[in-house]
């Protein structure tokens, strides 16, 4: 690609404002944003009344605080100049848009408002990376406190934190960690497009994120998440002033994902290179257009229920009150209505991932490519209708279990169909043993257990006893992390190549992948056990009978750590020291494999056109 | 709104439809919104816990009665003026008439401002507080999400009238486009807030 630039380089003083703003800028006017907001709502907000059932003053001023630091970071990262310019009738530059896409601005580009779709993508790799290691922190603490009967390393009130934010950080983290980094990164190469649809609001998108850190990470100084990762009300309006960043983060987030599912779609349904027909078109990004889209209609309803928990705490209202006519059931029904969807807004882009890597490494056309898009059609239409398999317990429509029972139960055959896919593709193939390869294997072993258990809790006689119980842990753990995090480190393993130009440690990858997959295994068994044994969650000490089973649990769960430490060591390792990876390490026939390393600016030199399906492994003429 | 630059010298046609693409499936995220909120004022109409739905006086309060809903049914026809002034400046876009792209994003600007303004005096105007019960909870969520459609609407507004006062929708009018896309789901979301607050 040949780009005439008369980029001038101006000095520091001349420099125009859309220039000088970076994460520095965001991070000092957010601050700044939220200590003057702070001190206006600490001196002008009036005093409670008696006659507000629930609202404080504190909430009022901590969430008028969060707002405060969320318009000053967005505005320092400098998310508002395109709007601004765009009522003003000053349309960016040709100039101005490549200095926006980062051209030759070296490693500055990762700490600003920077659209090429190549940084926004390294960009969520590595803050998902961070989000992770927070969420894991915080897991080894609660394994640790565990880890005898008595508890007593954490407080219970701080353990109770500890979970809660453990919980959602670690929800948040699933959702992003395959349509964040490789949704970016490598998707639009895939369809054979220059870019993303919307270049500036894929960052916003990114920057959404980071501003969100903020709130969940303050909550820890301010009581804490008490209510676990699903904050049902009206426990939660009940909760310390932890409970904003709760609401703070989810809100923001949710809007994160929203405009996140618009462009993603977006560029997949316009963009595609000529002669990517549908059939033509990877199932990987099937898989990720299916997940933005399910969070596109799911994530406002969650949006919607941290608006009135955040209404009932600061204004007073009574949503969730029923001294004031308002309804716990109310939040379970909008919450769940969000949560499940959002079980398969993590699994589908893992496990289409994963089917994008079988042919390549067995040297083989994907088994049924129509079954495996009619298996995530299917996933996508049943996920909407069995939000109240989470509620069997709380006597909400009783009448309504048994229908609910069976669209779960449903739900487990287009399930089988990505099964079936994977199986037929590895079946009697000729396998190229790499890690993305074993976590093949290691997904369907894992995604099994967590399928198999997941239908004994979707029979409501099987809930009655095991609802609220670890057994519940052990099974979403082996569908989320099991499964979902299996693939997201196959994904990493496979296109690392691609995003840094170097090949990741062959040595330590197998290594880490061994420790994680045994000690997760491990641990997670110990889990099902004392769960079938009644050991409840969400508490930080427990009956004598249990001790086993959990010093079992906390054990792996080191040896997690340890394995997942050795993968953060061969990913650093290997991005600065790497052997140099060729154009095509795995001779992959899609076409993120047929551009050089490091990708040119706007990944083509001229734009593809696409003559035969991406699966063709075997045959002549593709 | 996107300002996209055709950066890769891309036919104008091609941008707007795939920006209009864009601003749909954020659509799809507000209506999804806009319905799970009057799923929560039905829903908690429909179980009146306690009687606290309107709850009734007591000591130191007031019965809560509810707003008039004429005023939503007035918010939509404004709206309804919105899109069909907008409307008129699409088609003056089409060809290419200046004066009436004008005067059409100009009135539409105007109306939005007005829009904004009377949704808050509505919410102003009502006889009870946010804490009065559950009806009067949902009156403020709908009332306020709807004063923030119709900011959006005069962000919007204001932004095409001073591009079309610049001659920036001469030749390149997807914005225009879009913008309808956007009047036509306020007509909408008004006529579905003034429907709920109708069955109180």
């Amino acid at each position: 690609m040949t780009t005439v630039m008369n980029h001038k380089s101006p000095t520091a003083s001349h420099r125009p404002i859309m220039e000088r703003l970076n994460v520095v800028t965001a991070v000092v006017l957010g601050v700044a944003g939220a200590v003057i907001s702070y001190y206006l709502a600490q001196k002008f907000l009036p005093q409670n009344t008696e006659g507000s059932v629930m609202k404080t003053r504190h909430d009022q001023v901590v969430l008028i605080g969060m707002i405060g630091w969320f318009i000053g970071f967005m505005t320092g990262i400098g998310a508002l100049v395109g709007p601004f310019r765009w009522l003003m009738g000053k349309d960016l530059s040709h100039d101005e848009n490549m200095y926006l896409a980062g051209k030759d601005a070296g490693i500055a580009r990762y700490f600003r408002y920077t659209t090429d779709h190549k940084v926004v993508g390294i960009q969520y790799l590595v803050i998902t990376m961070v989000i992770f290691g927070v969420g894991g922190i915080l897991a080894m603490l609660i394994r640790t406190n565990l880890g005898n009967p008595e508890g007593g390393w954490l407080h219970p009130q701080a353990y109770n934190a500890v979970v809660g934010i453990h919980g959602i950080v670690m929800i948040v983290a699933t959702i992003i960690m395959i349509t964040g980094p490789f949704g970016n990164f490598i998707m639009p190469i895939m369809i054979g497009a220059r870019d993303m649809a919307f270049p500036r609001l894929n960052a916003l998108s990114f920057w959404l994120i980071v501003a969100a850190l903020a709130p969940i990470l303050s909550s820890f100084f301010l009581g804490g998440i008490t209510t676990g990762w699903s904050a049902y009300n009206p426990l939660a309006s009940q909760s310390p002033a932890g409970m904003d960043g709760y609401i703070m983060f989810i809100c923001i987030f949710a809007i994160s994902t929203m405009v996140a599912g618009a462009n993603i779609t977006t560029t997949v349904v316009r963009m595609r290179a000529k002669g990517m027909t549908w059939t033509r078109t990877p199932i990987f990004i099937y898989g990720t257009v299916a997940s933005v889209a399910l969070a596109l209609p799911a994530f406002p309803v969650f949006f919607l229920s941290q608006i009135m928990s955040g209404m009932d705490r600061a204004l007073g209202t009574t949503f969730y009150d029923t001294r004031g006519g308002g309804s716990g059931w109310l939040y379970e029904n909008l919450f769940w209505l969000m949560g499940h969807p959002e079980v398969y807004v993590i699994l589908i882009p893992a496990v289409a991932a994963l089917m994008e890597m079988a042919p390549v490494f067995t040297r083989r056309p994907l088994f049924s490519f129509k079954i495996a898009v009619m298996g995530i059609a299917g996933i996508c239409g049943l996920s909407i209708l069995v939000w109240a398999h989470h509620m069997y317990m709380t006597g909400w429509a009783p009448l309504l279990n048994a229908p609910f029972m069976l669209t779960t139960e449903l739900i487990s055959i287009p399930t089988g169909m990505l099964f079936l896919v994977l199986v037929g593709t590895v079946w009697r193939g000729r396998l190229w043993m790499t890690v993305p390869t074993a976590s093949i294997f290691a997904l369907l072993l894992n995604f099994m257990i967590g399928g198999i258990t997941g239908i004994y809790l979707s029979d409501v006689p099987a809930d009655a006893a095991l609802h609220g119980s670890m057994f519940v842990t052990a099974h979403f753990h082996y569908t989320l992390m099991g499964a979902g995090l299996t693939g997201a480190i196959a994904a990493l393993i496979f296109w690392f190549p691609k995003m840094t130009g170097r090949m990741i440690d062959k040595q330590l990858s197998w290594i880490s992948f061994w420790m994680v997959q045994i000690g997760f295994n491990v641990a997670f068994m110990g889990m099902f056990m004392v769960g079938l044994a009644g050991q409840p969650r969400r508490v930080e000490a427990y009956a004598e009978l249990f001790t086993r089973g959990n010093q079992i649990t906390t054990g792996a769960a080191f040896v997690i750590m340890a394995g997942m430490l050795v993968l953060l060591w061969a990913v650093v390792y290997s991005w600065r020291h790497g052997q140099k990876a060729p154009m095509n390490p795995w001779q992959s026939k899609t076409l993120e494999w047929s551009v050089p390393n490091p990708v040119p600016l706007e990944n083509f030199e001229t734009l593809p056109t696409v003559t035969s399906d991406p699966y063709g492994y075997g045959k002549a003429q593709s | 709104m996107s300002t996209q630059v055709n950066t890769h010298h891309e036919h104008p046609d091609v941008v707007g439809s795939r920006n209009k693409l864009g601003v749909v499936l954020i659509l799809v995220a507000d209506i999804a919104f806009a319905l799970s909120v009057l799923f929560v004022y039905f829903y908690l109409k429909q179980q009146d816990v306690g009687g606290m739905w309107l709850p009734r006086a007591s000591e130191g309060q007031a019965a809560t009665v509810p707003a008039n809903a004429m005023g939503a049914w007035y918010l939509t026809l404004l709206a309804g003026l919105g899109l069909l002034v907008n409307n008129y400046a699409l088609r003056g876009a089409r060809t290419k008439n200046p004066t009436q792209i004008n005067l059409g994003l100009g009135a539409g600007a105007l109306i939005s401002i007005v829009l904004f303004v009377y949704q808050i005096i509505q919410m102003r105007q009502v006889e009870f507080t946010v804490t009065w019960g559950a009806y009067a909870s949902c009156y403020f969520l709908i009332t306020g999400l709807s004063a923030l459609h119709f900011f959006i609407t005069a962000f919007i507004g204001i932004g095409n009238w001073n591009r079309g006062r610049l001659g920036l929708y001469s030749n390149d009018f997807w914005h225009i486009d879009i913008a309808n896309v956007w009047w036509i789901w306020m007509v909408v979301s008004s006529l579905l807030g003034a429907f709920a607050l109708s069955n109180s």
